[in-house]
C-alpha cells in the first residue's frame, strides 16, 4: 500500500505546481500574510491529502490520546507525563485538549512545571546533536552549547537571528563556566561551536554548510564532489569567509582569501554556488556571509531548518537526507520550499513552526512499518521513533521518580546519568528512526543500577508508592505503573495476563517481588524507548 | 551523519538473525546447551601496542650502532632471525612468526597514526568515518548465528576515538570488556559491565521478568512494526542469550588450570590473552587486546623490559596454547601500535615518535612464518629494502585469514571504501594472494 512511491511524487508534482501558481501574486514583491499555526496545520493536511489521494495511500488512522500524549511530550519536552498529568489528560475530554496541549508544553512558563523551559532545553540537546554529531570528546564539549541554545530557544529567537549569532561568534574572552561538576564541560556561547569543531576555516565552511544549508561540500575538500555539483573551488570560496578562525580562536581576517596547504591556488570568499563575495566596508567576512546566508531569499536555509524540524517531530525529513538536500528528489524539493516560504513569512519563528506541524493531522496519525525495501519512502508518514540517550534518562527520572535535587543525591549530579548516557551514546543515531543500541546498552537496561534500584523493593520510590497505596486495589496498582512508563492504560488483555501473574504468587512478598518483575518488564519493554 | 540503506539493510540482517525464537518457558538450560557447541572459524587476534612500541628495542635490533642503546639480542627459532633478549617466548615461536622490518608510514602524531593503523585510511580525508579493522575483519568472518559479538575489545586504550565500526555502524561494534586495573583479580576486571543479574534477584525472578517482557515485545511488536521494533528485538534476546549463557562462559578464566593462567601472566594483558583464546574458542572473530605503556619519550630501555616481562610470556603462551588445540593454523595474530620510535636515543635515554621505518609482527594463520621482510640498514633511520606500506600490511592481513582485498563497503555517501587502500599489494613471501573476490 505505501510502496506506490512513483504516483506520489506525481501527485506531490501536480499538487506544487497548483500551489505556486495560486499563490502567486500578480504583480509587486509578494508580500504574505503569515498563517496561524491553524491555518498552517490545515495546509499541510491539505498538501498531503490530496497528494495520498493521487497516490492511492490510505493514510493510517489519528492515534488516540495517550499516544498523542506520550510523543507530544517526548517531541516537545524529552521525556513523559507524571502519572497524574498522563491521569488529568486522559481524563479531560474537552473539544481542544490537543491543541491546549500543545499550547501548553510550547508556551507555558510557569512553575513548577516551566514547559517553555523543558521544550527549549530538549531542543538544544537536539540542536548541539546536529551540529556536532557524533560521540568523540569534541562532541562531549559540544554539550557546552546547551546552555545558550537553550536561552535562544526559551526567548523564541528568530532562527535567522540565532544562525547569524552563531556563525558570526566572536571569542567573548570570557572565562567559560563548568556546567556540571559530575561533567568535564564547559558552558560556552556561540564561539564554542567554532572550536569544538576544530577551529579551522576548512571545519567551519564543512559544517556551517551542512548545519545551515543542509549541504555536504567536505569532499571537495580535497577533490570535486563526485556525485553533486561541488567543486574545489565552492568549498574553498566558503572557507576563505572563516580564514581568521585560527588554532581554535574565532576571529576575522581582514582579507577573505585562504591557501589550501600544498598548493599554489589562492580562493577568495565565494557564497556556496559560486558568486564572488564582496565585503562591505565596515562588516567581517564572516557578516558578509551570514548576510546573504539568512537572507529570506536563500531558501537553502530556511528549508534545512524546516526539514530538520520535520525530522525531530514526525521521525523523518521531509527529505530523508537532513544534512545533504541535493539528495532531495524534485517532489520532495518543492514541497519542502513551499513550506520553507511559509516559515520565512512567519518570521522564522521556531514555535509557530512547531506548533503547527504538531497541530497537524499529519503529526498525530499512528506510526506505520517503512520498510528497508521502500526506496523512496512514502512523504509524511510517520516511522516509529528511537529516544535520544538524553531521553532514554529523562524517561527514567520521571518513571522511576528519582531525586532531581542535587542535595538528595539526584542522578544528574552522582555520575550516574553521566554514565547512562555515554554508554547510549556509544550506539546512538542522529536519525530518530534508526534503532542502534547494542548488547551493552541493553545490558544496562537489564541489570544497570538504576534498574537495578528502581525493580528493589526497599529502594524504589515509585514501587514504593505503588504498593504502599492503601486505597489502590491490584488493578489500580497496575494501571498506575503502565501510566508511569508508558503513559496510558493497560488494554484488558495486559491486564488479564498480569493480574494472573500476581494472582498465582502464593504470599504477599512474592506478590509485591511480582509487581517489581512487571516493573521490570515495563522499563525494557521497546514500548518505553520507542515512540510510537 | 545521514542514514543509508545500508545501515538499513543491516537491520533486515539482524533481525534475520534472530529468527529462531525462544520460548520462554525454561529458556536458560535450553540455551546454555545451544551454545556447547564451538566451532573452528578464522580468526583474527590483534595484539595492540598503544603509544608506539620501539623497533630498534624489539625485533629490529642495531647491536652495535649507537643507536642500538643497551639492547642485546638473541638467536630465535629460525637461524639468522635475532630479537631482543627480553623476548625469550617469542623467540621460541619464530617458525610461526613473520617480521616486518621495513614498515613506512607517515603519521607521526599519536591520534593520526593510530587512526591511520586501525583503519588502513589516511584520516580525515573527504569526511569518511572509517571503521576500524576489527570492525571491517568481523564482519567478513562473523557467523550470525553466534551467540557473542564478533567483535571484542578487551581493556582497550588508544590516543584516539578509533576501534569503533565508523560508517559501518553500531552492528558493528565492539563489545567492549572493561579492564580498569592492572590486577587481573580485581572485581570487574576483564568481565562484561551489568552481564550478571543484580546481587539479590535470584534466577527464577530473572525468568519471571523475561517472560513478562517477552509478553510486553510481542504485544508491542504485532501492534507496531517496523525495523526499529524489530533491531529492539533482535538486540534484546543477543543480550539475553548473553546472560542465558553467561557469554558461553568465555570470561570464567578460573576454568582454566592456574598453571596456564601462571603461564600467561597475572597480567590484565596476560589474562586478557588468555581471555582472547577462550573468546576465539567460542566463535568469535576477531578479538584486539591492548598493551599501552610504549609511549617512551624517557626511560626507554627499562621500560622496554618492564613492558617486554608483559608481552613476552602472554604472546608466547596464547601461540602455544593454540597450536595445542589446533586453532593456530586458523587464527591471525597480529603485534602492532600506531608507530616506531626514533633510532637515535633523546637526552632523557628515551626515543620519540618514529614513522619512517618500523617493524610489525604477523603470525598464525595463512602466515608463512621464520621470515623476516625488509631492512632498516645499520642505523636502522630508513627503509633500506623492500619498504612496505600500510595498504601492504592491510592486503597482507587480508591475504593471511582469505578475505577479498579488493571487497568493498559502501559508505553513507554511497562511496565505495575497499578494505584495502587503493594500490595495496600482499607481500607475498609470507601470504598466499587469494583468489579475486573470493569472499569466506
Amino acid at each position: 500500500m505505501f510502496l506506490k512511491a512513483r504516483c506520489l511524487v506525481l501527485a506531490l508534482m501536480l499538487m506544487g505546481a497548483t500551489f505556486v501558481t495560486a499563490d502567486e501574486p500578480a504583480s509587486g514583491k509578494p508580500v504574505a500574510p503569515r498563517l496561524t499555526t491553524e491555518e498552517l496545520a490545515q495546509w499541510i493536511d491539505e498538501r498531503f491529502a490530496a497528494a495520498w489521494q493521487v497516490a492511492k495511500i490510505d493514510p493510517p488512522a489519528v492515534s488516540d490520546d495517550a499516544t498523542f500524549l506520550k510523543r507530544t511530550y517526548l517531541d516537545l519536552t524529552g521525556s513523559i507525563p507524571s502519572v497524574s498529568q498522563a491521569r488529568d489528560f486522559l481524563e479531560y475530554t474537552g473539544e481542544h485538549r490537543r491543541g491546549t496541549l500543545v499550547d501548553r508544553l510550547l508556551n507555558d512558563p510557569r512553575r513548577p512545571e516551566k514547559y517553555v523551559e523543558r521544550t527549549a532545553a530538549h531542543w538544544a540537546t537536539l540542536w548541539r546533536r546536529m551540529m556536532v554529531p557524533g560521540n568523540s570528546r569534541e562532541a562531549q564539549m559540544a554539550v557546552g552549547l546547551e546552555p545558550w541554545l537553550k536561552e535562544q530557544f526559551t526567548a523564541n529567537v528568530r532562527y535567522d537571528e540565532l544562525a547569524r549569532k552563531l556563525v558570526t561568534a566572536k571569542n567573548d574572552g570570557q572565562q567559560m563556566m563548568p556546567m556540571n561538576p559530575t561533567l568535564d564541560v564547559r558552558a560556552g556561547g556561540p564561539s564554542l561551536f567554532f572550536q569544538v569543531i576544530g577551529g579551522k576555516p576548512e571545519t567551519a565552511a564543512s559544517s556551517v554548510s551542512r548545519v545551515f544549508l543542509g549541504v555536504r561540500i567536505g569532499c571537495a575538500e580535497c577533490h570535486d564532489h563526485p556525485f553533486a555539483d561541488w567543486r574545489q573551488k565552492d568549498f574553498w570560496g566558503m572557507a576563505a569567509f572563516f580564514s581568521g578562525i585560527k588554532n581554535g580562536a574565532v576571529d576575522d581576517s581582514p582579507v577573505a582569501r585562504i591557501r589550501p596547504a600544498n598548493s599554489t591556488i589562492e580562493y577568495t570568499a565565494a557564497f556556496l554556488g559560486g558568486e564572488q563575495a564582496k565585503i562591505v566596508k565596515g562588516k567581517t567576512s564572516r557578516e558578509t556571509l551570514a548576510d546573504w546566508m539568512v537572507s529570506p531569499n536563500n531558501l537553502q536555509f530556511s528549508a534545512t531548518a524546516v526539514n530538520r524540524v520535520w525530522l525531530y517531530l514526525i521521525g523523518r525529513g521531509l527529505t530523508e537526507s537532513v544534512d545533504d538536500l541535493d539528495k532531495a528528489s524534485p517532489a520532495e524539493r518543492r514541497i519542502l520550499d513551499d513550506l520553507a516560504k511559509l516559515f520565512v513569512e512567519s518570521g522564522y519563528d521556531l514555535r509557530w513552526l512547531i506548533a503547527g506541524i504538531c497541530n497537524s493531522q499529519l503529526y498525530q496519525r499512528e506510526c506505520v512499518a517503512l520498510e528497508v525495501t521502500d526506496a523512496e519512502p512514502p512523504l509524511g508518514l510517520r516511522p516509529i521513533k528511537t529516544l535520544s540517550p538524553e531521553q532514554v534518562f529523562n524517561l527514567l527520572e520521571q518513571a522511576l521518580s528519582l531525586p532531581v535535587a542535587r542535595a538528595d543525591g539526584s542522578a544528574r549530579f552522582n555520575g550516574l546519568r553521566t554514565q547512562l548516557i555515554s554508554r547510549m551514546n556509544e550506539a546512538a543515531s542522529n536519525n530518530p528512526d534508526e534503532f542502534r543500541a547494542g548488547i551493552p546498552q541493553a545490558l544496562l537496561m537489564m541489570n544497570g543500577r538504576l534498574t537495578t534500584e528502581a525493580t528493589d523493593l526497599d529502594q524504589s520510590r515509585t514501587l514504593r508508592g505503588v504498593l504502599d497505596a492503601p486505597f489502590l486495589d491490584t488493578e489500580a496498582k497496575l494501571t498506575t505503573l503502565y501510566l508511569a512508563t508508558f503513559s496510558r492504560h493497560p488494554r484488558s488483555e495486559e491486564m488479564q495476563f498480569l493480574l494472573e501473574h500476581i494472582r498465582k504468587q502464593t504470599t504477599g512478598e512474592k506478590q509485591n517481588q511480582a509487581f517489581a518483575e512487571i516493573f521490570w518488564g515495563l522499563l525494557n519493554s521497546p514500548e518505553f524507548v520507542l515512540e510510537k | 551523519m545521514s542514514s543509508t540503506d545500508f545501515t538499513r539493510r543491516d537491520f533486515v540482517k539482524l533481525s534475520l538473525a534472530s529468527a529462531f525464537g525462544v520460548s520462554y518457558s525454561g529458556w536458560l538450560p535450553r540455551l546454555a546447551q545451544a551454545a556447547e557447541a564451538g566451532s573452528k572459524r578464522k580468526a583474527f587476534i590483534l595484539l595492540w601496542m598503544a603509544g608506539g612500541p620501539t623497533q630498534t628495542d624489539t625485533f629490529d635490533l642495531k647491536v652495535g650502532h649507537p643507536n642500538g642503546g643497551p639492547s642485546k639480542a638473541i638467536e630465535t627459532a629460525v637461524s639468522g632471525i635475532q630479537i631482543s633478549e627480553h623476548l625469550p617466548g617469542v623467540a621460541k615461536q619464530m617458525k610461526d612468526l613473520a617480521i616486518i622490518r621495513s614498515l613506512t608510514t607517515a603519521e607521526g602524531d599519536h591520534e593520526a597514526a593510530t587512526r591511520l593503523m586501525l583503519t588502513g585510511h589516511r584520516p580525515g580525508q573527504g569526511g569518511v568515518n572509517y571503521p576500524s579493522l576489527g570492525s571491517v575483519f568481523a564482519k567478513e568472518l562473523g557467523d550470525e548465528t553466534n551467540d557473542l559479538p564478533h567483535y571484542v575489545s578487551i581493556s582497550p586504550f588508544r590516543f584516539a576515538d578509533v576501534g569503533g565500526p565508523g560508517f559501518l555502524g553500531p552492528n558493528h561494534a565492539p563489545l567492549v570488556v572493561s579492564g580498569d586495573s592492572n590486577d587481573p583479580e580485581a572485581r570487574a576486571n576483564l568481565s562484561i559491565e551489568n552481564l550478571k543479574p543484580p546481587l539479590g534477584v535470584t534466577k527464577e525472578s530473572m525468568e519471571k521478568r523475561f517472560e513478562i517482557s517477552k509478553f510486553l515485545q510481542d504485544d508491542f511488536a504485532s501492534r507496531t512494526k517496523g525495523p526499529s521494533t524489530k533491531a529492539h528485538k533482535s538486540n534484546f534476546d543477543r543480550a539475553k542469550r548473553m546472560i542465558a549463557t553467561n557469554a558461553k562462559g568465555a570470561f570464567k578464566l578460573d576454568e582454566e588450570p592456574a598453571a596456564l593462567r601462571d603461564k600467561y601472566g597475572r597480567s590484565r594483558f596476560g589474562q586478557g590473552c588468555l581471555l582472547a583464546r577462550r573468546l576465539v574458542e567460542r566463535g568469535v572473530s576477531f578479538v584486539e587486546v591492548t598493551l599501552d605503556g610504549w609511549d617512551t619519550h624517557s626511560d626507554n630501555f627499562n621500560a622496554v623490559k618492564r613492558l617486554s616481562d608483559t608481552l613476552d610470556p602472554a604472546w608466547s603462551t596464547l601461540m602455544t596454547d593454540l597450536r595445542e588445540r589446533e586453532l593456530l593454523d586458523s587464527t591471525l595474530i597480529v603485534w602492532m601500535g600506531e608507530f616506531g620510535r626514533t633510532p637515535k636515543i633523546n637526552g632523557t635515554s628515551g626515543r620519540d615518535h618514529f614513522p619512517a621505518a618500523w617493524s610489525t609482527v604477523l603470525g598464525g594463520g595463512g602466515i608463512k612464518g621464520g621470515q623476516v621482510i625488509g631492512d632498516t640498514g645499520k642505523d636502522g633511520v630508513k627503509v633500506t629494502n623492500r619498504p612496505v606500506k600500510i595498504a601492504d600490511l592491510y592486503a597482507t592481513m587480508c591475504a593471511g585469514i582469505g578475505v577479498s582485498p579488493d571487497h568493498e563497503n559502501i559508505s553513507p555517501e554511497g562511496r565505495p571504501i575497499p578494505l584495502v587502500d587503493r594500490g595495496g599489494k600482499v607481500i607475498e613471501e609470507i601470504a598466499a594472494v587469494p583468489e579475486k573476490n573470493k569472499k569466506t
